[in-house]
């Protein structure tokens, strides 16, 4: 006679419910534990922003090369001050300059890409043409190229339409990015074809079945590409980098990096006023963001 | 109809300038006389491009395996878990953050003389393991790679996490359930039906793991510049530099060979969405 046998079932069934809860809790600690490290570095930023110059020149002389020893970080500053916020939304109209540069750049850019790109994605979802899947091909590898890639292929266009150094020719060619056009197409080939025969059998014309069936129907797609846009467009660098020269151009996340360390306060403040909106618009957008990213590799 | 204006822009910024490119590849910039492959031997010949060819494969060797690894090991944790969508949300918050600002508390953070450093030599004397830690100048020695693998890491994880969930989703629960019943072992249940269920998965995910490092470019330059140390001086740092030096006929050949490259990369990973398109 085994003292197995003498065990209740209920003895038997808690102890496996506590297993299966202790194995919920060990995966739920590893992933709390590598979010937080994600996470980690973004809580240096609002403190920064926050502390005072002297504070700041002596806990970072060792990086400014004054001091030896290692650099530390305050996450609460000792000397809390709005100084820098100060100086650069009250004092410094250039601030404001290039944060308006950012947004109209970005703004505009999201604004050509649903006039463009919109009816694009439709035309692909919505119609069978000749040369088609050829196009579209097209399309999937003109998105996955990194920018470098098409350097010098854009300078070349840019210098022929005399639009270099101009914000348009950062502008333009992000209008006509093939990406956004990818993704409202996925989104829109989530509405059934029988919809669209019914609708065609109704007699509606095609324009009335693009904005009465596909805008409202592919939403989730819309949004999707231009949470994804906006998050690439507002942190542009090397475009910009390669084709405005003058700094009055620049949008500010190419002018961030010009700040030295020596003047962290007022970089850390600048950090926080671009981190703003896109944080607001990650949280806004953020199914939207996730259908997106899984629209590019899995979903059919 | 719908397609004609975008299919103009699209033209006109990006097909027509790149066989420009392709055309100027054969010639020589300046007097745009005929040389045949001589750009393409140069570069060929140039010793920044085996550098930056050799240090691309070995970033992307280190960095490939690691990201899909680390993503599919979490999304596996996280499948099941009640916390998921919060958890997936925070490590998809890399994606908001527009590099200047990572880059900035990247710096203090890697410093030859800054936190990191600190921390490990404060932890170093009192754990009293090694006795005098060395500091590590990051940025200026071969962990420079590291740094570059770890902020990709860092900025990709949640992106292919969601991938690697949206995989996930696509196989059918019943399988397993029945699997459990028949008194499977996690093992046996990832060996036998989840790993075969993800293998189109990997593919996909693999090659945009691929096409993330080259876009990774961004943070790279911004934190170590146009001439980084040797070890992360990758072909998109040879682009910019030429670019910048206005000699364009080598550009052009290094454009050519680099999208051939990719194109071939894009089409594999085209061919695998089809496919998975028609199964649906």
């Amino acid at each position: 006679m085994g003292s197995r046998a003498t065990v209740p079932a209920w003895a038997v069934q808690a102890y496996g419910k506590w297993q299966k809860r202790r194995t919920a809790w060990l995966a739920t600690g590893i992933c709390v534990a590598v979010a937080s490290l994600i996470c980690a570095p973004l809580l240096m930023i609002p403190g920064g922003s926050m502390m005072d110059g002297a504070e700041m020149r002596q806990i970072l002389s060792p990086i400014l090369g004054e001091g030896k020893g290692f650099a530390v970080w305050h996450l609460i500053p000792v000397y809390p001050t709005i100084g820098h916020f100060y100086r650069l939304l009250i004092e410094s109209p250039a601030f404001y300059h290039l944060f308006w540069n950012t947004v109209g750049m970005t703004a505009a850019i999201l604004l050509g890409q649903l006039a463009v790109g919109l009816p694009s994605a439709w035309a692909f979802a919505a119609f069978r043409f000749r040369g088609r899947d050829f196009l579209f091909g097209l399309y999937v590898v003109l998105m996955l190229l990194p920018f470098q890639v098409m350097l010098l292929p854009q300078y070349i266009v840019l210098q022929k339409l005399h639009l270099y150094n101009h914000q348009t020719a950062v502008i333009l060619p992000a209008v006509f990015s093939t990406f956004p056009v990818f993704i409202m197409y996925r989104g829109f080939t989530q509405i059934e074809t029988e919809v669209l025969e019914a609708a065609r059998l109704d007699g509606a014309g095609e324009l009335q079945i693009f904005f009465h069936i596909g805008l409202p129907l592919g939403k989730m797609g819309i949004q999707a590409a231009m949470v994804l846009s906006f998050l690439e467009y507002w942190n542009l660098v090397e475009q910009p980098m390669a084709f405005l020269e003058e700094q009055a151009a620049w949008p500010l996340s190419l002018y961030l990096p010009q700040i030295t360390i020596s003047q962290a306060g007022v970089a850390f403040a600048v950090a926080v006023m671009v981190l703003i909106p896109a944080l607001f618009v990650f949280a806004l957008g953020q199914d939207a963001l996730e259908e997106g990213i899984a629209y590019i590799g899995v979903k059919a | 109809m719908f397609l004609l204006p975008g299919l103009a822009g699209v033209m006109l910024f990006y097909l027509l300038p790149f066989l420009e490119v392709v055309r100027r590849s054969f010639l020589q910039s300046g007097n745009s006389a005929f040389v045949g492959i001589d750009n393409y031997r140069a570069v060929w010949e140039n010793g920044a491009f085996v550098l930056a060819v050799r240090n691309t494969f070995l970033y992307m060797a280190v960095g490939v395996p690691l990201l899909m690894g680390s993503s599919l090991l979490l999304s596996l944790l996280l499948r099941n878990l009640r916390l998921r969508r919060r958890l997936v949300s925070a490590m998809l918050l890399p994606m908001a953050v527009p590099a200047a600002v990572m880059v900035l508390t990247l710096q203090i953070l890697i410093d030859r003389q800054g936190v990191i450093n600190g921390v490990l030599t404060k932890a170093a004397e009192q754990i009293m393991v090694i006795p005098a830690f060395e500091a590590i100048d990051y940025l200026n020695t071969e962990w420079a790679l590291v740094v570059v693998v770890c902020s990709f890491l860092w900025k990709n994880t949640g992106y292919m996490v969601i991938l690697w969930l949206a995989g996930l989703a696509a196989l059918p629960k019943e399988v397993e359930e029945a699997a459990q019943v028949d008194g499977a072992n996690r093992w046996q249940n990832w060996h036998y039906i989840i790993r075969p269920g993800l293998s189109g998965s990997f593919f996909t995910i693999g090659m945009l793991s691929v096409l993330q490092i080259f876009k990774s470019y961004r943070e790279v330059w911004m934190v170590a510049g146009s001439y980084p140390q040797e070890h992360i001086y990758f072909l998109q740092h040879l682009l910019q530099n030429w670019y910048l030096k206005l000699e364009f006929d080598r550009m052009a050949a290094l454009t050519v060979i680099m999208s051939l490259v990719l194109l071939v990369v894009c089409l594999c990973l085209q061919k695998r969405l089809e496919q998975r398109e028609e199964n649906f």
